[in-house]
């Protein structure tokens, strides 16, 4: 397509004129930098594990036609194979949202897709292959974050000895290397305030709340635990002194880390609040099972707080995937052991409140919903090695719709029987983001809905 | 006092600089991360600098406690292999997805074993079901692995370099394609060999790079072969008497007139790996979320997202003769302070749980070794133990890891689409 890139606001105003209702975005994890979809989603792109043994065992890029009116509603209508098993994980958008970057924890490879051209057919733009030598050292590609012109990716590890401590590395929109920044560590602060006893140097997540100038980062654990085998490592009681126990707020402008949080059990997705009047953001500790908020104080400053348990902390639910709805009410929140979502009602961010539950399946990891919150995705896999054994070991992609009350499954992707692989993190897709026509005439879908 | 003399010179014209103040620990310390008052200890990675040393010099020196090197050796030390060997050594684009060096399960600061994990990971993450051997001093083992199944450093590296769960190389050729078609390699071969890379040479480079990571001249050697009194102090000396006495310890882990390797070169039956066969799995798995913070799992969760744990039956494995069952060769013990967690299969994880489970007796079984038995330490008796242990920390640990974090670390760099 050659089309030059549209800046948000003319795109908004395309979009509008073409889903003829104002909201103005799609998922509601996205940067806020990025062009937005509004109305239905036309594809739902599942970032896939490749399984030995499975199908042709690889990496690969599957597309699900999620648009009710589409003839393909439900179906896998493409997948894009790339090359060994990398260890997918996450992927995201760039702020033009026409290329979408999706990396390998294992690997370090960075794998670039155009979906603007046909968003049907994504097709491989270009690898990055040099990650860890450009970088300095950092492995495991994590999260890939949208700034103005600029991708911000996650590691989760370094190349010296395989453990948590890492740096964030920044991208141009082209894939050229610009610069990494460490994680701050007891010794090299780099400026930042040691608000407790933890500076562990440990990277995980990146969100930012542009309006305040700041930027947050959790953190995990390194290659040689996310990588290993879940049911040994929780038996190992060396590896399990390996996890990150800190948030990290940064200045979003210099990129410079300002206050280190301790946070502990390993703090993993971040998700801002959207309202311009709220400034804090959550995350949930994995090991712990808490609900942290990350706020604002009546001084300007910036503190962190345990707000909620999520289960039953001492039963080891693993809270792992959370999503915001957009007006800020509700946090869905993915418990991998259990298989279970769980909706808490934040309206008081400092007292969520579980008001809902359901058994998604054996397992559980991601959930996308769309900006109306009225349809909800979710996918199976965590870590390759960290997903369930045997029949447990379910691999799911799962379209739900959510009145408010009530999760009612539309439709259902087995992965496995159709031999793709593990399904992790989704991506939305839409035809209207490029000012494309829909290849079939349009329906009236709302009712009902 | 005449030795150490002589030998602290001839050290320092090994060293190329002073030394730097290295940490000999993860760079990312956990020490006391069992306790709610735990405070991190974190290094940056930038500051993970070292310099290299003349390691040729370092294999050739005379090494106070150690015999010489030239009894034990692959080839006469040649700084041309060494440096090949070490650029190997850090290669992490010599595993088949390019993620694996040998020194990613070999670390240096972490005394060329791995102290964050039991038994370490290797390709996507598959376990390998022993504790990782340190590299220092491994041209004075006669038989490599814990089961003794290997004689040569130069042999040894295809195990990992083909293993499915290390390095996962599909063939010895692949593995030399590789090395030829890189054009820096091809040239370091030349220069150290004369020839292309190959089956013999690849591993006499590795092996003569390991065998340069020679650590003595440890407070013990300079008190028991130079004569200095002050190098050790009471309680040090105390559990010297002890290990060659009433512990015993030196039935096995030998201490000579000349030198101490303190291994025996035999293969013995401490009860270790008798236990982790034959007990009944406990019901839970006590599990540390957070510093502080511990809780019981029910077994059953746990194996939903765990492996079936390999079996381990030690020597048989080689030898298929019952009477080997869960035999391992004994382990030198110099830089045993640097080597955690202990054992073929990493179950201990500090030295005191090493004594305390020698002081039972090991793990009573038909197939027990007579040489273990229950010791009766009192608690002052362990500690001097322990302190004896820590005192076998060579002098120039620190300058061999200096020069590890001065080896440039190989990743893909050039980008080919
Ligand atoms: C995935 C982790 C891993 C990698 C990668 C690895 N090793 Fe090891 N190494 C081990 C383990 C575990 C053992 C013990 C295995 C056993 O005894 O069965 C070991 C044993 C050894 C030994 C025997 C030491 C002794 O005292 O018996 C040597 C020598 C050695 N490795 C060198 C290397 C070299 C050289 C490489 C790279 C070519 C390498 N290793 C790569 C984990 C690794
Ligand atoms: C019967 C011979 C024997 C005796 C006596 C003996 N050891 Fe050992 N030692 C071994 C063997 C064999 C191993 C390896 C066992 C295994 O991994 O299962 C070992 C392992 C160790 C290790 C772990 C080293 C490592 O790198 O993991 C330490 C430390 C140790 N012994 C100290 C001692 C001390 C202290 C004593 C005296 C209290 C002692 N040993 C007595 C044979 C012996």
């Amino acid at each position: 397509m050659d089309k030059p890139y549209l800046p948000f606001y003319k795109l908004a105003t395309v979009l509008l004129l073409l889903a003829g209702f104002a909201v103005q975005a799609d998922e509601t994890c996205m940067s806020p930098y990025m062009a937005k979809i509004v109305g239905q989603e036309d594809f739902v792109y599942v970032w896939t594990l490749g399984e030995e043994g499975l199908g042709d065992e690889q990496d690969k890029l599957v597309t699900i036609d999620v648009n009710p009116a589409s003839p393909n509603y439900g179906q896998v209508v493409h997948t894009l194979s790339v090359g060994g098993r990398n260890e997918a994980h996450h992927s995201g958008f760039s702020d033009d949202r026409r290329y979408l970057w999706a990396g390998g924890l294992d690997t370090s490879k960075i794998f670039i897709f155009d979906v603007h051209s046909d968003p049907a057919k994504p097709k491989l733009h270009k690898t990055i292959d040099d990650f860890v030598a450009k970088s300095g050292g950092v492995v495991g590609p994590h999260t890939f974050y949208a700034l103005a012109g600029r991708m911000m990716i996650t590691g989760l590890s370094n190349n010296k000895d395989h453990g948590g401590r890492t740096a964030m590395v920044e991208y141009s929109n082209k894939g050229e290397y610009i610069a990494t920044h460490w994680h701050p560590t007891d010794d090299s602060l780099n400026g930042a305030e040691k608000s407790g006893k933890y500076a562990d140097g440990y990277g995980y997540d990146v969100r930012v709340l542009p309006r305040r100038n700041a930027m947050f980062t959790s953190s995990f654990t390194g290659w040689s635990n996310y990588m290993m085998d879940f049911g040994t490592m929780l038996a190992d009681e060396e590896a399990m002194k390996r996890f990150g126990n800190t948030a990290v707020l940064w200045d979003l402008h210099t990129r410079k880390p300002k206050k280190v949080f301790d946070m502990p059990g390993a703090p993993l997705e971040i998700r801002c609040a959207w309202q311009p009047n709220h400034n804090y953001c959550f995350t949930t500790t994995a090991l712990t099972s808490k609900i942290w908020l990350l706020y604002e104080d009546a001084n300007g400053v910036w503190q962190a707080k345990a707000v909620a348990d999520i289960g039953d902390p001492s039963k080891v639910p693993l809270p792992v995937d959370i999503s915001i709805t957009s007006d800020d009410s509700g946090l869905w929140v993915q418990t991998f052991m259990d298989g279970k979502t769980r909706y808490f009602d934040i309206t008081d961010p400092f007292a969520p409140k579980q008001v809902y539950e359901k058994v998604i399946g054996a397992q559980l990891n991601m959930i996308s919903q769309s900006w109306d919150g009225k349809r909800a995705y979710f996918t199976s896999s965590l870590l390759d090695n960290w997903d369930k054994k045997g029949d447990q070991d379910e691999q799911f992609f799962k379209a739900y719709t959510w009145d408010g009350k009530e999760l009612n499954l539309e439709f259902a992707v087995d992965f496995k029987a159709e031999k793709l692989g593990s399904a992790h993190q989704m991506r939305f897709g839409a035809y209207g983001l490029y000012g494309l026509q829909r290849p079939y005439a349009a329906r009236d879908i709302a009712a009902g809905e | 006092m005449r030795l150490a003399c002589c030998f602290l010179l001839g050290a320092s014209l090994v060293l190329a600089e002073p030394p730097l103040s290295i940490r000999l620990a993860p760079g990312d310390d956990k020490t006391g991360y069992r306790r709610a008052d735990y405070q991190t200890d974190s290094l940056s990675l930038a500051r993970r600098r070292g310099s290299a040393i003349d390691l040729a010099a370092n294999a050739r020196a005379e090494h106070l406690g150690l015999p010489p090197l030239a009894d034990f050796q692959v080839a006469a030390p040649n700084a041309g292999a060494i440096q090949l060997g070490r650029k190997l050594f850090f290669d992490r684009r010599l595993s088949r997805n390019r993620t694996m060096s040998c020194a990613m399960c070999h670390i240096p600061e972490q005394g060329f074993t791995s102290n964050e994990l039991k038994r370490p990971i290797g390709f996507e993450g598959r376990g390998v079901k022993r504790n990782a051997p340190t590299l220092l001093n491994v041209a004075f083992n006669q038989r490599l692995f814990w089961d003794a199944r290997e004689r040569e450093l130069a042999q040894q590296i295809w195990s990992p370099l083909l293993a499915a769960n290390e390095m996962n190389n599909p063939s010895v050729g692949y593995v030399l394609d590789q090395l030829h078609a890189d054009p820096h390699y091809r040239e370091l071969f030349q220069q150290a060999f004369g020839e292309p890379a190959n089956i013999l040479n690849t591993g006499l480079a590795l092996a003569q790079y390991q065998q340069s990571l020679i650590a003595a001249n440890s407070r013990f050697d300079r008190w028991y072969f130079a004569g200095d009194q002050a190098a050790l102090n009471a309680q040090e000396k105390l559990g010297f008497r002890l290990f060659t006495g009433k512990a015993a310890c030196s039935s096995c882990h030998l201490i000579g007139a000349q030198y101490a390797l303190f291994t025996d070169h035999q293969l013995h039956n401490t009860g270790v790996g008798y236990q982790e066969s034959m007990q009944k799995t406990p019901a839970t798995v006590t599990v540390q979320l957070a510093p502080g913070v511990q809780v019981a799992v029910d077994q059953k969760l746990v194996s939903t997202v765990g492996e079936a744990k390999e079996n381990d039956l030690g020597r048989y494995e080689v030898s298929l003769q019952p009477a080997d069952r869960w035999k391992y060769r004994t382990p030198g013990l110099r830089n045993v302070a640097l080597t955690a967690p202990y054992m073929h299969n990493g179950e201990f994880l500090s030295l005191q749980a090493v004594i305390d489970f020698y002081n039972r007796g090991g793990v009573q079984h038909e197939l027990l070794s007579p040489l273990i038995r229950p010791l009766g330490l009192v608690e002052s008796e362990q500690a001097a133990l322990r302190a004896f242990l820590v005192a076998l920390t060579g002098g120039n640990v620190a300058q061999l890891v200096g020069d590890a974090f001065a080896a440039p670390v190989g990743d893909t760099t050039a980008s080919p689409q």
